[in-house]
């Protein structure tokens, strides 16, 4: 079923980019978007977007979101950035962009049917989502062995020493999903995680450490699973923990054209609609993360059903996230990351 | 050139227009200094003394009355100073078994030794956290067995402050293993020798001659391994961190990731180690410049070579155990991580041995790219290094020029300046908003590679040049030699290997830069560093690990090539 659903997919996309050749050619110039998407799926949809504007040049520039928003304020500085589109972090950088004056509306066709937040002045959409859960290695540990709950994660003290998370002061997810457990389980979670000594280390680093059995469990995205388990067979597994799990989504936003690298806000327009199109919508169900349009068929390889994700979902207040950055980043590297 | 324009009528002589080239040079590396690093770092530190375009302390207030950098900052300096000790203890009696003893293998242990200067420290403290971390390590595990422990943790543990040092030691003590080995083969023996004749034994001899000698190259080795450990942030990152042990650099990059505010915090806190390089600076030129002495005169000189004796099999059988444990292993841990399918599994068990992390690294056109990027990016800074090297050696050793100390004291506090508090003030005046617009060309990262790590080169060759005689010079110079012509003639050729050491000082941390290369790389510039923490973090640690084997056979390879083609004169 899933196959067919994958061929009639391919086979629409093919006919909506032959018509779409000619409907793209009048976007030129150049766009340079920044984004945190994997190399692989960068490279795939840079072919994509060739043949669907052939007269624009459209270039990726690719790294981690941490970096990536160190490099924006670094360029900050000099009132102008060095992209014309952002496809990086969750929407509480969004909302901090749009404050700050750096972004250019757009009201997109697209924001129709989209099952999740958008920007309603149209200043940034969610593109892709994300999700936090739990990963294990049924090779070395049994279910019953493990933490299967955000509250036995921090709480149940067998599991002491074994667990590691992402860290919030260096990565948007985590921050995103520390909010939310926040909000669940209020302060007294920060301080539970800090007895349980929970490693706290960047990317998806930590897989390796569930490969030797050094943790039990690792507090991790969805996709970083996914993608070791289709490009290297790997049998580590993820799911969603009994008290849910945290969709994080990541938006695409276009930079005012007086702040940005080649004012062209035409493309970056053209562009956000593709990238929002079922087509543009492949890729990222491709790089293993869910779509954001409502009724979407596929699913990532092995992903769970974004469904059942957004029925066992622990809401983010993205407002929050960006207003009480400092004071939640402060509650919990006093309670976590030191002594 | 000035020479040639002076006036062919005049009747004056010509030396009125004289003009001198060194002048020249000196000038340019001055002026180089100057706008690409005291004024980004300026203008960082306007930022935050500044910070809302009012001066304002509240920023440093604030930073250091926080409980948890006072904690970060007494960890670094207890790091780096454990670091710096463990390393030297280390480094001499290496250096003087290889450089001055008949001990077995000795050219074999000088390569070793160096290893683990070609890779990148992150990638060390990868592998010793799969070898000793408390749960899984595959020497705990080992030690359980042997020591009959039941027990499901430790005995060891590498996320401590004891481990961090460990490992910081492991990857610095080739930096104060190089500096004294150079120095050590350049040495007059005849002081040795005349001691020996005077009857003090091999042991005395070196307490009482060697190691007073030493003392300037020792100091130089040690404070480079404090400077070096305090800016790391690899090692900490991956094995403090995760076990509640923080240092300044992982604070100043959790600040960063704040936004702007963030950044006028990480620049505060930054300034602490600054200050350290400083408080370093001056060290070395007070205790050292005391110590001075010159160790190669006109005679020619070859370092005799002390019997070990009885001791020769003992010593090697020591120093072979210290080379498994500190290199060997590591390297094992990474070379078998890179053709393993599930890194829990061992090597030889069904079906998980694969070379699919290899075809596919070097199968990527982007990292082919990245490769060959970083190898020209290297051998640019460290050529462009080594010239300015030289020119600070000779300010410093053969001149009397006021400020002399000025751009030696620049070169000392750039590779005190954490990396990304450099490529940050680069991103923010270098932009076309001063004047110039070097962001997103590989012009920007070659500077930056060299405002961090030019003082590995400079400390080499300035120690090297301490040695030798000026008296060879001025014979050069009264026989009727420019400037010029004696460098080339007589210096260069005298102090070659330390020149080609620290051309290759300067290449090996630049080819793997990671940090500022993170924030300044572009479309067409990216570099292998990068890629490799890239892989690392995101992608696969066996990606990683094939990916740094593959760039250590290449390091590896280019120091035997070299060598090979001068002849022995040009290794590390």
């Amino acid at each position: 079923m899933k196959k067919l659903l994958a061929t009639l997919l391919a086979l629409l996309m093919l006919c909506g980019m032959s018509g779409a050749v000619a409907e793209n050619a009048d976007v030129t110039g150049k766009v340079i978007i920044y984004t945190s998407m994997y190399q692989d799926i960068c490279d795939m949809m840079s072919e994509a977007l060739k043949a669907e504007f052939p007269n624009a040049e459209i270039e990726f520039f690719q790294g981690g979101t941490g970096t990536l928003q160190t490099k924006v304020a670094g360029e900050m500085e000099s009132g102008k950035l060095g992209c014309d589109m952002l496809m990086v972090a969750e929407p509480a950088y969004s909302l901090e962009l749009k404050e700050g004056g750096w972004l250019h509306p757009y009201l997109t066709e697209a924001r129709n049917n989209m099952r999740f937040p958008y920007d309603e002045e149209g200043y940034w959409y969610c593109v892709r989502v994300c999700t936090m859960g739990f990963a294990y290695n049924p090779e070395m540990y049994s279910k019953e062995e493990i933490p299967t709950s955000y509250e036995a994660f921090a709480y149940d003290e067998q599991f002491k020493n074994t667990l590691s998370m992402s860290n919030p002061l260096t990565s948007g997810t985590a921050m995103a999903t520390i909010v939310g457990l926040l909000d669940k389980f209020g302060e007294d979670y920060f301080v539970a995680l800090g007895k349980q000594n929970v490693m706290i280390e960047s990317g998806s680093s930590a897989l390796a450490k569930l490969e030797t059995g050094e943790c039990s469990v690792v507090m991790i995205l969805e996709e970083s699973v996914l993608k070791k388990r289709e490009e290297e067979g790997s049998t580590l597994e993820w799911f969603i923990p009994d008290d849910g799990n945290v969709l994080i989504p990541s938006t695409v936003m276009t930079v005012a054209p007086e702040k940005s690298a080649n004012n062209n806000v035409a493309a970056c327009e053209a562009i956000t609609d593709w990238l929002l199109s079922d087509e543009g919508q492949s890729y990222i169900v491709k790089g293993w993360m869910h779509s954001v349009l409502t009724d979407y068929p596929t699913e990532p390889y092995d992903g769970k059903p974004t469904q059942e994700l957004m029925d066992t979902n622990i809401e983010v207040d993205w407002e929050k996230c960006y207003t009480e950055r400092d004071s939640i980043r402060a509650l919990f590297q006093e309670n976590v990351t030191v002594e | 050139m000035a020479q040639q324009t002076a006036p062919m009528k005049s009747a004056l002589p010509q030396r009125r227009f004289y003009f001198d080239v060194k002048w020249l040079i000196i000038l340019v590396i001055v002026a180089f200094l100057l706008v690409f690093q005291v004024f980004p770092l300026l203008y960082m530190l306007y930022k935050a003394f500044f910070p809302e375009s009012v001066f304002s302390l509240s920023t440093f207030t604030r930073l250091y009355t926080y409980e948890m950098n006072w904690g970060a900052l007494c960890n670094t300096l207890i790091a780096a100073a454990a670091t710096m000790v463990l390393g030297t203890v280390l480094a001499f009696p290496l250096a003087w078994l290889v450089g001055r003893t008949n001990m077995y293998g000795k050219k074999f242990f000088r390569s070793l030794f160096v290893l683990t200067y070609m890779v990148p420290p992150y990638l060390g403290a990868m592998a010793w956290t799969r070898l000793l971390n408390q749960n899984a390590g595959t020497i705990n595990v080992f030690l359980r067995g042997l020591l009959n422990i039941d027990a499901r943790t430790g005995p060891l543990n590498i996320y401590t402050i004891a481990g961090m040092i460990w490992v910081l030691t492991t990857f610095y003590y080739p930096y104060a293993f190089i500096t004294i080995s150079r120095a050590m083969e350049k040495m007059d023996p005849s002081l040795e020798e005349a001691a020996r004749i005077s009857g003090a034994s091999p042991l005395k001899t070196v307490a009482t001659i060697t190691l007073p000698m030493m003392t300037p190259s020792l100091i130089a080795g040690a404070l480079l391994v404090f400077v070096c450990a305090a800016s790391c942030y690899g090692i900490p990152s991956i094995v403090g961190a995760p076990g509640k042990v923080h240092t300044v650099t992982t604070r100043i990059v959790e600040y960063m990731g704040l936004g702007q505010a963030g950044i006028n915090d990480a620049t505060g806190l930054a300034v602490f180690l600054m200050i350290m390089a400083i408080i370093i600076l001056y060290i070395s030129d007070v205790v050292v410049a005391r110590k001075q002495y010159i160790t190669v005169s006109g005679k020619s000189t070859r370092p005799n070579i002390v019997d070990l004796g009885r001791w020769r099999g003992l010593t090697t059988a020591l120093v072979s155990l210290f080379s498994v444990i500190v290199i060997v292993i590591p390297f094992i841990t990474i070379a078998t991580t890179s053709v393993k399918k599930n890194l829990g599994k061992g090597l030889f068990e069904a079906n998980n041995f694969t070379t699919m992390h290899w075809t596919k690294i070097f199968g990527r056109d982007d990292i082919i790219e990245s490769l060959i990027n970083s190898i020209t990016f290297a051998a640019a800074a460290a050529t462009i290094g080594i010239i300015i090297s030289f020119t600070m050696a000779y300010l410093l050793q053969r001149t009397r020029v006021r400020g002399r100390k000025i751009p030696d004291f620049l070169i000392t506090l750039g590779s005190g300046t954490p990396s990304v508090v450099i490529a940050l003030g680069l991103i923010m005046t270098m932009n076309g908003k001063f004047g110039i617009n070097l962001y997103n060309t590989a012009a920007i990262m070659i500077i930056a590679y060299l405002i961090k790590y030019l003082m590995m080169g400079m400390r080499t060759v300035v120690s090297a040049m301490s040695q030798i005689h000026v008296s060879l010079e001025e014979s050069s110079q009264a026989s009727g030699a420019g400037w010029l012509r004696t460098m080339f003639k007589v210096t260069v050729p005298l102090i070659f290997p330390s020149i080609a050491a620290g051309w290759f000082l300067i290449f090996i941390p630049c080819f793997y830069e990671l940090s500022m290369s993170t924030l300044l790389y572009s479309r067409d510039t990216q570099v292998i560093g990068y890629m490799l923490h890239y892989y690392w973090t995101y992608t696969s640690q066996q990606q990683a690990s094939a990916m740094a084997f593959g760039i250590l056979l290449v390091v590896v390879a280019l120091n035997f090539i070299l060598n090979k083609l001068t002849k022995g004169e040009f290794s590390i």
